[in-house]
């Protein structure tokens, strides 16, 4: 943490402690009591939609599940604060593990539909298990005791605000850690997650529950300040309402979330009172005139961008004189804010902000370390032992329907070596790589790696076990960095847990500083150590298969799968990266190699096998496989025969050692 | 046809085009050739209106099209096969290519005959013939190249700019994609290519333009940038290296 956020942080911390001694008005406490208890929920709903990048509307029910809990402990058994608030916590964060198995099989508007009937279920259910929560009537509670003392409001203030402090830190150190990672790893690409031995399954199910787990705490806190509670509350709006404050304060920090908790409390206020709304509006219209005028000037807008902005804030201004009654027109305002915000704030408030000084999105300003390149490699394992077969299919059928993607394919992978794999275009070739990998399961044969059949295993099991992989269109966690992306590679050197990660413990700090120096390391080896705090997205194409092959190596793979490596490179990128493939095979790094270079392929494969319509038609030396007549029919082509242009295109790039 | 002239792009902050300037003639093939990070499929991006340059001008035949939407620009006659193919991939083949004269449907674009020149399009490509009826997602890479293509070709457009067209193709369809390319200039069609293959670019093309960090280091006609030494050796794969 640098000296700026520091400041930052104890500016918050005191401003928070100071808040009941300047303001005495007990509403106002409240309010802001509200406020910090939805930040707590919104750091948790963040976790699942802006890093994970899932759609949860179940977090109401969530919510409602967490206060429940509380209610009913202290209404029917008389509990004390201190075992209803693990209690909330424990409870809903066992129903946000039972949220999370829909989510494993479905995305996007059906996951949104399933988390919305969870939300709806709990609401019901609540309400008609009068014998444990009392239906419609509610459970009425009062504020914790300690010691015999109830606790007043502006003491319950003060501990809304140190569970809010509390989860702030928590949450955001998970967040910058290897789960962290993983989060926004299966967001951008859950089949390279998996391909890194980070379990989707896995860590899907882990964060919703570390959501829900804030639910319970936010729904509990949430009884406790409002001293009652009845199933209404937990209601779809509420959901929406949630889903709102992440999207206009801004996905994926902190900040945005504290700030969508204070939009959504406040603004409901603030529009109840008209000359409040006057004046806010005029800020609001004297602020986008100003930020225009500036970004025109500096012509960093062109005045058609800013123009509907600039009329729509205006607008609200001189309507807001206009405006007699605002009670009636409350939802609109509303809607009309919420609209303008999803639309020229997509990344939030917050973002917006960040835009504006400079700063591109949510960055981590991963530590510099110094990157030695020797340290790229693992403890050398013993010896290579070449010779042996690393890798063994046998009769491989793969059958999609009534189309035999692979038929009976055998293949036979030695210790060591660079094995070329080719053929023309839908001949099997990434169909092979994907049942080596495990993303499909063969219909019929097996493969062994080492001796063990790994057909049949999980993508990310196969992947710990030292099987790594690059993509043919490339799949990189683009809006994570160069660094963080060979990170996730490396996740399986981490074993520390999230309380680990919760606590900073020297075993978590050590983990975090070896990886970060072995990513330094891997990135030097690729040649990216220039790039290494861009974004994946950002990177141009050539580097990104560069960055994908740095974070294959982060596996400690034993055999390493380049689907199309030189895919788009130009001759002097393709030179680069065959010294590369030759350096990593240097270091006992066994290759399979996919790609339709054949200079690449016949430069540095040891054995070529050629694949048509799912079957094998030739096997062995370069030199032979080039010469075969099948081979030239299905796939080299007559080159050498035809003065065509494009004849003379694969053999015009050479390759060198 | 289509002209370009102090072009600047950035994507975010970062700026990637420092100020090209190009022009593609009647008829003429145009190939951009450069290494990879140097700017050429921005380009492409930037003309085609996928993303909006900072400063610049984009003249398609006579008509200031710069900062347009790209389907507007598409309207205007410019045809983008992208790099990665983009067919569309839960359709036929031939609602594919229909889609690619969606302009002329709509008359945004003289309509001219559209089955003709599904007709003439199919004939191009024999491949896409034979699976006129296939969905899209379930043809081989090449074949979805070749659909990119002539889905251009349906537009009856004024350019067309063609991305990567021999990506991740087998040598005997880079070949013919290369063929394909030939035919079309043949027909006096108007191309700007971008091509891994530069040799092959070259030999295909009337002119040359090297883009080297965001700018035009050399261009010339195709021929003379075939024999520049410095060419050779940096995207030719010359011998004279090392």
């Amino acid at each position: 943490m640098n000296a700026k956020s520091f400041a930052l942080y104890a500016a918050g911390i005191a401003a928070l402690a100071l808040f009941p001694m300047v303001i005495h008005n007990p509403y106002y406490i409240h309010l802001a009591e509200t406020i910090l208890i939805y930040a707590i929920l919104l750091f948790g709903l963040d976790i699942v939609v802006g890093y994970t990048g899932q759609v949860s509307l179940g977090h109401a029910g969530l919510f409602g599940i967490g206060s429940y809990t509380t209610g009913v402990l202290v209404f029917k058994l008389g509990m004390p604060f201190l075992v209803a608030l693990p209690a909330s916590l424990a409870v809903t964060a066992a129903f946000g593990a039972l949220l999370a198995l829909p989510a494993l099989r479905v995305t996007g508007p059906y996951l949104a539909m399933v988390t919305l009937a969870f939300g709806t279920i709990i609401q019901i259910l609540i309400n008609e298990m009068t014998f444990l929560t009392e239906g419609p009537l509610g459970i009425k509670i009062a504020k914790p005791s300690f010691f015999g003392h109830k606790l007043g409001e502006v003491a319950f203030f003060y501990v809304v605000g140190v569970i809010m402090v509390l989860s702030l830190a928590v949450v955001h150190r998970i967040l910058k850690s290897h789960l962290g990672r993983a989060f926004q790893a299966l967001r951008d690409s859950p089949i390279a997650s998996d391909c890194m031995g980070v379990s989707v399954y896995r860590y899907k199910v882990y964060a919703f529950v570390i959501s829900a787990a804030l639910a319970g705490v936010a729904g509990s806190l949430y009884a406790y300040s409002e001293e009652y509670i009845s199933p209404n509350t937990y209601n779809f709006e509420l959901t929406i309402l949630f889903l709102l404050a992440v999207i206009m304060g801004g996905r994926k920090t902190r900040s945005g979330a504290l700030l969508g908790a204070l939009i959504v409390v406040m603004l409901p206020s603030l529009l109840a009172d008209i000359s409040l709304f006057r004046q806010i509006a005029t800020a609001a219209a004297v602020i986008t005139v100003l930020t225009s005028a500036v970004l025109v000037a500096q012509k960093r807008r062109a005045m058609r961008a800013v123009a509907v902005p600039l009329a729509g804030t205006a607008g609200m201004a001189l309507f807001s004189y206009q405006l007699e009654n605002i009670v009636d027109w409350r939802l609109t305002i509303f809607g009309l804010m919420t609209l303008f915000v999803v639309y020229y704030l997509q990344d939030g408030v917050i973002g917006f902000l960040r835009g504006l000084v400079g700063r591109t999105g949510p960055r981590a300003s991963t530590a510099v370390v110094a990157a030695d390149e020797s340290r790229a490699w693992a403890a050398p394992d013993s010896p290579i032992a070449n010779g042996g077969h690393l890798l063994q299919a046998r009769q491989v059928l793969m059958q999609f329907g009534g189309l035999k993607a692979l038929n009976r394919v055998d293949l036979d992978v030695v210790k060591g070596s660079v094995h070329g794999l080719i053929g023309p275009n839908g001949s099997g070739k990434s169909t092979m790589m994907n049942v080596l990998t495990g993303i499909y399961r063969p219909t019929d044969g097996a493969v062994e790696f080492n001796g063990r059949v790994i057909s049949g295993s999980t993508p990310s099991a196969i992947a710990l076990g030292g099987v790594a992989r690059t993509f043919q269109n490339v799949q990189l966690f683009g809006e994570m960095t160069a660094t963080e992306n060979v990170l996730v590679g490396l996740h399986h050197t981490f074993r520390s847990n999230v309380l680990d990660v919760m606590l900073h413990t020297p075993r978590y700090r050590r983990e975090e500083r070896e990886a970060l120096e072995r990513a330094a390391a891997i990135l030097q080896f690729v040649g990216l150590a220039s790039l290494a705090n861009e974004e994946a997205r950002n990177l141009p194409y050539g580097k990104q298969r560069l960055l994908e092959i740095g974070r294959a190596l982060g596996l400690n793979p034993a055999l390493l799968l380049l689907d199309e490596p030189a895919a788009g490179l130009t001759a002097p990128d393709i030179r680069e990266l065959v010294a590369i493939i030759r350096k990593i095979r240097q270091h006992g790094i066994t290759i399979i190699l996919i790609e339709h270079h054949m200079d690449v392929v016949m430069s540095i494969s040891d054995t070529v096998t050629v694949l048509d319509f799912g079957q094998k038609i030739a096997e062995g030396e370069p030199a032979f496989v080039q010469a075969d007549s099948k081979v030239i029919e299905a796939y080299l082509g007559g080159s050498a025969a035809e003065p065509e242009a494009g004849a003379s295109a694969s053999a015009t790039i050479m390759t060198r050692s | 046809m289509l002209t370009i002239s102090n072009l600047h792009a950035a994507y975010g902050k970062v700026e990637v085009l420092h100020g090209i300037s190009l022009e593609v003639p009647k008829g003429r093939v145009v190939t951009l050739i450069g290494s990879n990070g140097a700017g050429k499929t921005t380009t492409m991006r930037a003309i085609s209106g996928m993303i909006k340059p900072k400063t610049g001008k984009v003249t398609l035949a006579g008509r200031d099209v710069t900062g347009l939407d790209s389907h507007r620009i598409a309207r205007a006659g410019l045809a983008h096969s992208p790099e990665g193919r983009r067919v569309f991939s839960t359709m036929s083949v031939t609602d594919n290519l229909l889609l690619g004269a969606f302009p002329r449907f709509t008359r945004a674009r003289p309509r001219g005959d559209i089955s003709r020149d599904l007709e003439r399009a199919l004939e191009l490509f024999p491949r896409l013939k034979e699976r006129q009826h296939q969905l899209a997602g379930t043809l081989s890479g090449g074949e979805q190249q070749m659909l990119a293509m002539a889905r251009a070709v349906m537009l009856n457009p004024e350019v067309i700019l063609l991305d990567e067209p021999s990506m991740g193709l087998a040598p005997i369809l880079v070949d013919e994609v290369f063929r394909i390319i030939s035919r079309l200039k043949e027909q006096g069609v108007t191309m700007l290519l971008v091509e891994q293959f530069a040799a092959a670019a070259l030999n295909v093309a009337d002119y040359g333009y090297v883009l080297e960090n965001g700018r035009i280091s050399v261009h010339g006609p195709a021929d003379s940038l075939k024999n520049d030494p410095a060419v050779k050796v940096a995207y030719l794969g010359g011998a004279q290296s090392h």
